[in-house]
């Protein structure tokens, strides 16, 4: 407790005061007030309330989920949804002690790079029995990938955002390099080039906002063939830092480093903090998600021109892992049939497109895949769809220990390689050898 | 004793230093408050907003439960002021007036439990409440708040229990009172100014509280205040600077109202002269 | 925390018995009295602090697939070599030290110019209800949005002065902890300057006058009179402070989350995820318990300072 009782020095008399204090009444509004809080049972009269904890933030997908919640409502009197506002920020957590509690939603919303850990610890129904044939069928088998851990399915990936470039069309222009498109993407070592001929006195050819170094480098390197981390014949997975993990990463370092071609101060940002610096021509180019079109031409200052471009490609074209958004069952939850059957009104194709524009993402959904709301090339939108049969499920979601492998040993590597501090050989060793050491009190 | 006039201006050269290192960052909080976005996503801040607008404000109450987080807020710290308040009085009292291996202990415990990591605490605490089902509930908090505000309400209150004259007691004794009209007539009126200082001072630990109310709270509609407002900073892309600002200024107030009412309290000691006179 | 009263050691009826009324022991009225206090002292401090200490010794973790076992003393073991957790270790006291000693320093500075009959005086006052009184939480938010890299203060600050183009403060490697401590030092100073404010209050103000007109200067002054009347607050509410530091949480949690890298990650957030993000509940515990080990350390060497100090006074 952060707290000073003062010190006192002697002071003169003060008199005494006949204040009394009104702590009767005080209590007793206090103890309603309890009472009132902790009261509040379900209504006992055959009708089931499921509890669905929603993380969608942005105004547009927050009041589409709210939307479809009313509209299932409104169907299904019996069944009642209540829609709970999460947030991505501290879902993991949340997730956590809420499983650990007790108190966990019926319906969890998530990411499949974060399941692993609540589907081997018990905490998420096995979906395998519970979806339609409709939904199984509707999305690809490499996403239902992303939800597979051992034998079951313990998610339904329903949307998910490449990373693109975003640049400033009138400085792409000015400098005359070639734009790249889907069917011909630059090459890394082309996209190195580029943004040195982009970068000129207080302009940067690229900003990497690498506040999550891991994903991206991971999920970029696929491009090139890396892997990372290799199961064994033994099941025990183990991480190895191999030619093709190398190209993504020594390419970001060297522009950061070498030519000084990308800002060396967003490293540490997330994505819409470099947006300022975007808009006012201090950068050509920010890879970023999908998604963060939307904010981009909401915050753009008007007459602002700019153009999503695909990432650079590797020897296995483009490649690139993604972690889809997901939704759940908690395997404690009464209700899970019932539960299974939100998810898939939810996931119809008419209203996965609903949620994938509220999101600015795409969805997983082949039907809904289809939508030509989803292929105008206004804001980008075909670019983005013409890359989704190309998103793999991200190395190491499925993992144990991959999260704290991420935060504690990975993180740190790459941003300190990123900027310059240690080299290649000492990413290599402390993803190696430090990384193990985590895995290995995952895998006893 | 009379100072120079350069020391004088050196001292105020420094005084002013002071003013402005305290003060700048709460006028920046205040300046990004009324801040459009737009002018917040522009690369030159200025002190004061060349546009100044209320719609971070109302912003800020759209996005987050701030209204329903700050009621919650609300009830975890009158509800934990007000308990610890009721448990800690008597136990001050014995600790003040007796002396007893029961006394020795509780003091041992006062001084000891600032040294606790919190973290050791909370994991058991969490795994106890668990079984209890108050995890996830503000009596549950409330409950957590008491015992964490009650060495701090020991070590104040038992202060003021020693500045009531034990003489006035003793003569109230002497012209025939009984013990509990001693207290109820005597000692408490007495103590009152202490017991609210002690109050309002829990109340505001407890408004100000995160960690527990982070652990122990998981259900968006029961968060506190300081938690509800961790969710602005939010993952990549959600913080919006200016409803941040606000809802942040927002919180401050109750406490800094209150922290003005009892700082001469806090700052220093109740009735310590009263027995001299 | 220094004690409301000073002035209560010299009370009658404390130390020694009042004449005819010896300190007894309460009856059963006085138990009447404690155990309100008592019962939730030990039901949910006092217990959960053993059930804590027993943890560390099992593997207790989230998930309910398997059930929690004795191991020993595995988990210190793996602590032993868990690198992470000891670089966090030195984190922690960096960042402890960092903050309390200029905290100290400047808080002293402060509490002697309001010492002194200067106008502005009520101004201070007034401003050190600010960070005193503020969440935490807001305390982080408000130094993010001064540190911010594009919309902060002090880059349009540095800009505007010519030094440079700034930089991106807390996620820097090299700038995050320096950037942390100055919030520290910034949150912490008003209540520091108030304890050493009253202490200096309590120092005979006709030693002070004698030993000017004896021709001493300000620091001979400050040396021989001031810090000796000082010095039992001093120690006090610095070893306090030096152990919430220690023990601080919710400010980097606000600010940097522990990154970047790791760089700021105070050992009470490395168990805090340990715990409730990874779920690794009894290795969680057994960093407690090497945090409580280390803080007792640090209290005992408090406890034994602030002893010689009675003495010496």
């Amino acid at each position: 407790m952060r707290t000073t009782a003062g010190t006192s020095r002697p002071r003169t008399k003060i008199p005494p005061t006949r204040t009394t204090m009104p702590v009767i009444p005080v209590i007793a509004v206090l103890l309603l007030l309890l009472a009132g809080c902790s009261g509040g049972g379900a209504a006992d009269d055959g009708r089931i309330t499921l509890r669905f904890q929603s993380l969608a933030w942005q105004e547009e997908s927050v009041a589409v989920s709210k939307e479809l919640v009313a509209e299932w409502n409104t169907a299904h009197p019996d069944i009642r949804v209540e829609y709970v506002q999460g947030s991505w920020d501290s879902v993991h957590d949340q997730l956590l002690t809420s499983f650990e509690g007790g108190e966990a939603p019926d319906i969890i919303h998530d990411a499949s790079d974060d399941l692993a850990d609540f589907a081997y610890g018990g905490y998420l129904a096995d979906l395998t029995e519970l979806l339609p044939g409709r939904l199984r069928s509707d999305i690809p088998a490499r996403s239902w990938e992303t939800v597979t851990f051992e034998d079951g399915i313990y998610g339904v990936p329903f949307l998910q955002e490449p990373r693109v470039l975003i640049a400033d069309a009138e400085l792409l222009d000015e400098a005359g390099v070639r734009v790249p498109t889907v069917e011909r993407p630059w090459s890394w070592a082309e996209f190195r080039q580029v943004t040195k001929e982009l970068s000129g006195p207080g302009r940067y050819g690229v900003a990497w906002p690498l506040k999550e170094p891991v994903s991206a480098s991971l999920n970029l390197s696929l491009s090139t063939g890396g892997q990372l981390f290799h199961r064994g014949a033994d099941g025990k997975v183990t991480v190895r830092f191999e030619a093709g993990d190398e190209v993504v990463p020594r390419t970001i370092h060297d522009q950061v480093n070498t030519d000084r071609s990308a800002s060396a101060t967003t490293l540490g940002s997330g994505g819409s903090d470099t947006l300022p610096g975007f808009f006012a021509g201090k950068y050509a180019m920010v890879p970023l998600g999908f998604s963060y079109r939307q904010q981009i031409e909401q915050q753009a200052p008007e007459g602002f021109d700019w153009r999503v471009l695909p990432a650079p490609a590797g020897e296995d074209g483009l490649i690139q892992g993604v972690s889809p958004q997901t939704l759940s069952v908690a395997a404690e939850s009464p209700h899970k049939k019932e539960a299974a059957a939100f998810v898939d009104f939810l996931l119809r194709p008419h209203n996965m497109v609903r949620l994938a524009l509220g999101d600015w993402m795409l969805p997983t959904g082949s039907a809904a895949l289809r939508d030509p709301a989803l292929r105008t090339r206004e804001d980008g939108w075909a670019v983005g769809t013409a890359l989704a049969g190309r998103l793999r499920s991200a190395p190491a979601q499925s993992v144990r220990g991959y999260p704290e492998w991420k935060d504690k040993v990975a993180t740190p590597a790459f941003q300190e390689y990123y900027s310059g501090a240690i080299g290649l050989g000492e990413l290599r060793e402390r993803l190696e050898e430090d990384g193990n050491l985590v895995l290995d009190r995952y895998q006893r | 004793m009379r100072t120079s006039a350069r020391v004088r201006g050196l001292q105020y050269t420094a005084l002013l230093a002071y003013l402005v290192f305290l003060a700048f960052p709460f006028l920046w909080l205040l300046s990004t408050a009324f801040k459009p976005p737009r002018e917040l996503a522009g690369l030159h801040p200025t002190w004061i907003p060349e546009d100044p607008t209320l719609a971070n404000f109302r912003q800020a109450f759209d996005e987050q439960p701030l209204l329903h987080a700050a009621l919650n807020s609300l009830l975890a710290a009158v509800g934990a002021a007000v308990i610890a308040v009721l448990v800690a009085t008597p136990l001050a009292y014995v600790m003040a007036r007796y002396r007893s291996r029961l006394t020795a202990a509780a003091t041992g415990w006062v001084v000891v439990s600032q040294a606790f990591p919190f973290v050791l605490v909370i994991i058991p605490l969490f795994l106890v409440l668990k079984n209890l089902r108050l995890i996830d509930s503000v009596p549950g908090l409330v409950t957590v708040y008491v015992v964490w505000a009650l060495p701090f309400a020991l070590w104040m209150l038992t202060g003021y229990v020693r500045a009531v004259p034990r003489e006035l007691e003793e003569a109230a004794a002497v012209d025939g009172a009984g013990k509990l009209r001693t207290l109820v007539s005597v000692t408490a009126p007495l103590l009152a100014p202490g017991i609210v200082a002690t109050a309002l001072f829990a109340f505001i630990t407890a408004w100000n509280e995160f960690f527990f109310a982070l652990v122990l709270l998981k259900t968006p509609e029961k968060q506190t205040l300081p938690v509800v407002l961790t969710h602005f900073i939010g993952a990549e892309g959600v913080a919006d600077l200016g409803p941040l600002a606000a809802a942040a200024f927002l919180a401050t107030l109750p406490s800094l109202l209150v922290f003005a009412l009892i700082q001469r309290r806090i700052t220093g000691g109740m009735l310590t002269g009263a027995v001299k006179s | 925390m220094v004690p409301p009263t000073e002035a209560r050691v010299r009370e009658p009826g404390r130390g020694a018995p009042g004449p005819g009324r010896p300190p007894r022991a309460g009856g059963p009225g006085a138990w009447f009295l404690v155990l309100p206090a008592l019962i939730p002292i030990l039901v949910l401090s006092v217990g959960p602090l053993l059930y804590g200490v027993s943890l560390a010794f099992t593997d207790a973790q989230s998930g309910r697939t398997e059930p929690t076992q004795w191991i020993g003393g595995l988990n210190f073991q793996d602590l032993l070599h868990d690198t992470l957790f000891w670089e966090s270790f030195r984190i922690g006291l960096v960042w402890a030290v960092g903050v309390t000693v200029p905290q100290f320093l400047l808080a002293l500075g402060l509490a002697l110019l309001l010492d002194q009959e200067l106008r502005l005086r009520w101004l201070a006052r007034a401003l050190a209800i600010i960070p005193w009184a503020m969440p935490e939480v807001v305390v982080g938010i408000m130094w993010r949005l001064v540190y911010n890299p594009d919309a902060g203060i002090l880059n349009e600050t540095l800009r505007d002065l010519g030094l440079g183009d700034g930089r991106d403060w807390l996620s820097g490697l090299a700038t995050a902890l320096p950037a942390v401590i100055v919030v520290g030092v910034w949150a912490g100073l008003p209540q520091t300057t108030v304890a050493l404010l009253a202490g200096l209050q309590n120092t005979p103000r006709e030693l002070h006058e004698a030993a000017a007109v004896d021709g001493a200067g300000a620091w001979r002054r400050f040396r021989t009179v001031t810090w000796p009347a000082l010095r039992p607050v001093a120690l006090s509410i610095t070893a306090l402070n030096l152990i919430w530091n220690f023990n601080s949480f919710a400010l980097v949690y606000v600010l940097t989350g522990g990154g970047p890298g790791g760089r700021t990650r105070l050992p009470m957030l490395f168990a805090y995820e340990e715990a409730f993000r990874y779920g690794q509940f009894g290795y969680a515990a057994a960093m407690g318990c090497v945090m409580v080990a280390v803080i007792s350390v640090l209290l005992a060497v408090f406890l034994a300072g602030r002893l010689r100090g009675g003495e010496d006074a």
